[in-house]
């Protein structure tokens, strides 16, 4: 890739930091009572939310970090923070060496940003021209425009339809000629925000792949937010995640399931209706003949389990996989609604 | 960056050129659409000026050169602010500034060059100079380059004072998005349904509400009167430039303001709709 334009930015290193970052927003509270309306409108009462709390983490280049949390935990706020969007109450916010509120200018033209529910592409126009739009605005060097339309059309499929109203683009289409614009002024960074959200499974795989491709040249580094953490754990070597505000997880996906519980599954196929019964091993469910446990990671012998299993049916098939990772993600969530204190949001 | 500017307004009327284009039925029936708003616009005080020959203090001519000045001063805006900053209150009340926030260029200038669209409405300013030149000729009026001027500056100056006035309404959207989503687009009807009255007959203090408080007088009324020699004072040619420039500072003053309480608070409303073509 052509880096000439970007004199000052080390190959390598930190290019994303956050350090001490609080942001704070006030909610109104109303009073619902009707005898409440004067007060409604003269002393609103407010509450302050905390959106983020003291939330440090840096990211290195060519680094693909997942983004996390449930809803209302901060990845929006964070987001748009790291965009420029918006200013931390406090600490500081740092993307390439620069801030990205008071350097904004500069500082958009390094990075690219793909939103699963926004599009930067001209409604009632052809991607073509978006793309056309996208080079005079971003200032975009003719040989790099031309060079990364290929790629776009290639690798990502936009040629089908360069000539295609966004309007009439299937919700697959849009977001690969999205991620195909965002890549045309190769950003140092690419943030992506829920990229994934409403397409099918096909198109959800065609966009991992094509992020996986992006990220294995080592120069761009993904930052991306999803519900899906499948997804996400195919995508990217490390995932932090975000709490009620607070950073509550650094780390890579092996350590994560280590940490909070590696859940594995054991299905059984037996000829008896009726599971076998079998301590250490949790049953989710009978379908017929195959029964299916939830295996605690680690501690359950499975050797065993067969054995004591054979002692009271016999056992037609065996099948052991780990939990998907939305099971453990789950799991991490409930732990943290029970142990959430009372008045967080 | 004059050189940035025009690359982009060569860009946007390319883009606004391809839309009106798109298919010929849409082509035909957007300007035939257009051309009845513009006469419709006009109709009126069209037909009471000629039913009365005029409404005086002006004549009947003076009167059609007015509602020619006004459908100019209106493209004028129509031209270069159309989907953004004269329906600025939509932008940021829907969440679609961050949209020119992830733009690597100062947000006047994407505002300044975004909405142009100089094939839009182009059915309102064939009209308005049609009737301009109309009345001019039939006036016997001279156009000497410092009239020519004057006219510029005032025309310059109308158009201004109505980008400000919808902008400084729609910069309200920073603070309550929700309430004042739509307030810019109702600041500039407000305008633009008064602009083509003479406000000579109304008393002093409606007169001067109609110049300051809902600057709708400022639009052709007043330039005009200047222009026409129906106010000989100097000071009246420079009033309406002046006070076009008053407004942009206000409006520029609450943009700063709107803005650090966008980096604030942001925009937690987002909707696509009436965002770009």
């Amino acid at each position: 890739m052509h880096r000439s334009d970007r004199a000052g930015t080390p190959a390598s290193g930190t290019v994303v930091e956050c350090r001490a970052v609080c942001k704070a927003f006030r909610q109104r509270q109303p009073s619902e009572r009707p005898r409440d309306l004067l007060r409604n409108l003269l002393h609103p009462r407010f509450r302050t939310i905390e959106a983020l709390r003291d939330v440090s983490f840096t990211v290195n280049r060519g680094e693909v970090v997942a983004y996390a949390g449930p809803n209302g935990a901060g990845k929006s706020t964070t987001i748009k923070l790291l965009l420029g969007m918006l200013a931390p109450t406090s600490g500081s916010v740092r993307v390439l060496g620069m801030d990205p509120v008071d350097d904004r200018t500069r500082y958009v033209g390094r990075i690219g940003v793909v939103f699963g529910q926004r599009t930067e592409l001209w409604w009632d126009h052809p991607v073509a021209a978006s793309y056309e739009w996208k080079r005079v605005v971003w200032d975009i060097p003719r040989e790099r425009f031309d060079r990364m339309c290929g790629v776009a059309r290639e690798l990502l499929g936009v040629g089908e339809s360069w000539n295609t109203l966004a309007r009439e683009l299937s919700l697959g289409q849009r977001m690969r000629a999205d991620l195909g614009m965002a890549m045309l002024h190769e950003p140092e960074i690419l943030f992506l925000d829920e990229p994934t959200l409403g397409l099918d499974v096909l198109a959800k795989r065609s966009m991992t792949r094509l992020v996986r491709q992006l990220s294995a040249t080592g120069s761009v580094t993904v930052m991306v937010t999803s519900h899906d953490m499948n997804e996400l754990e195919q995508l990217a070597g490390r995932v932090i995640f975000i709490e009620s505000g607070n950073l509550a997880y650094d780390g890579d996906f092996a350590s994560l399931r280590r940490e909070f519980g590696d859940l594995r599954r054991l299905v059984l196929e037996t000829d008896s209706a009726t599971p076998p019964s079998l301590p250490g091993a949790e049953l989710v469910g009978s379908h017929g003949l195959r029964h299916e446990y939830r295996l605690a990671g680690g501690g359950a012998d499975v050797a065993s389990l067969l054995s004591l299993a054979g002692e009271q049916c016999r056992v037609l098939d065996v099948e052991t996989h780990r939990a998907p990772i939305d099971e453990v993600i789950a799991g991490i969530y409930e732990h943290w609604g029970r142990t959430r204190p009372a008045g967080t949001p | 960056m004059a050189a940035r500017i025009l690359r982009l307004w060569a860009l946007y009327a390319t883009l606004d050129g391809m839309w009106i284009a798109r298919d010929f039925r849409s082509f035909i029936f957007y300007y035939l659409a257009d051309a009845v708003t513009a006469v419709a616009s006009v109709a009126g005080v069209l037909l009471l000026a000629q039913r009365f020959d005029g409404i005086p203090p002006w004549t009947r001519d003076q009167v059609v050169f007015l509602l020619g000045f006004g459908m100019v001063a209106r493209f004028v805006p129509d031209m270069l602010g159309n989907y953004n900053v004269l329906h600025i209150s939509r932008r940021i009340g829907r969440g679609q500034l961050d949209h020119i926030l992830v733009q690597p260029q100062p947000v006047w200038m994407a505002l300044l060059t975004e909405g142009f669209a100089p094939f839009w409405g182009l059915l309102s300013l064939a009209p308005g100079v049609g009737l301009m030149v109309w009345a001019g000729q039939r006036m016997g009026l001279e156009a000497t380059p410092p009239w020519l001027l004057a006219f510029a500056l005032n025309l310059a100056g109308a158009s201004a004072a109505l980008t400000a006035y919808a902008a400084l309404w729609g910069f309200a959207a920073f603070f309550q998005p929700r309430a004042a989503e739509e307030i810019s687009g109702s600041a500039v009807d407000l305008m633009t349904d008064l602009k083509g009255f003479p406000l000579d007959a109304l008393g002093p203090g409606l007169r001067t509400a109609l110049v300051t408080v809902i600057p709708a007088g400022l639009m052709a009324w007043y330039p005009c009167r200047a222009l026409l020699g129906l106010d000989h004072g100097i000071a009246a040619l420079w009033a309406t430039p002046a006070a076009a420039a008053a407004l942009c500072c206000a409006a520029c003053l609450t943009f700063r303001m709107g803005m650090k309480r966008y980096a604030q608070v942001g925009s937690s409303r987002y909707t696509s709709f009436g965002h770009r073509r």
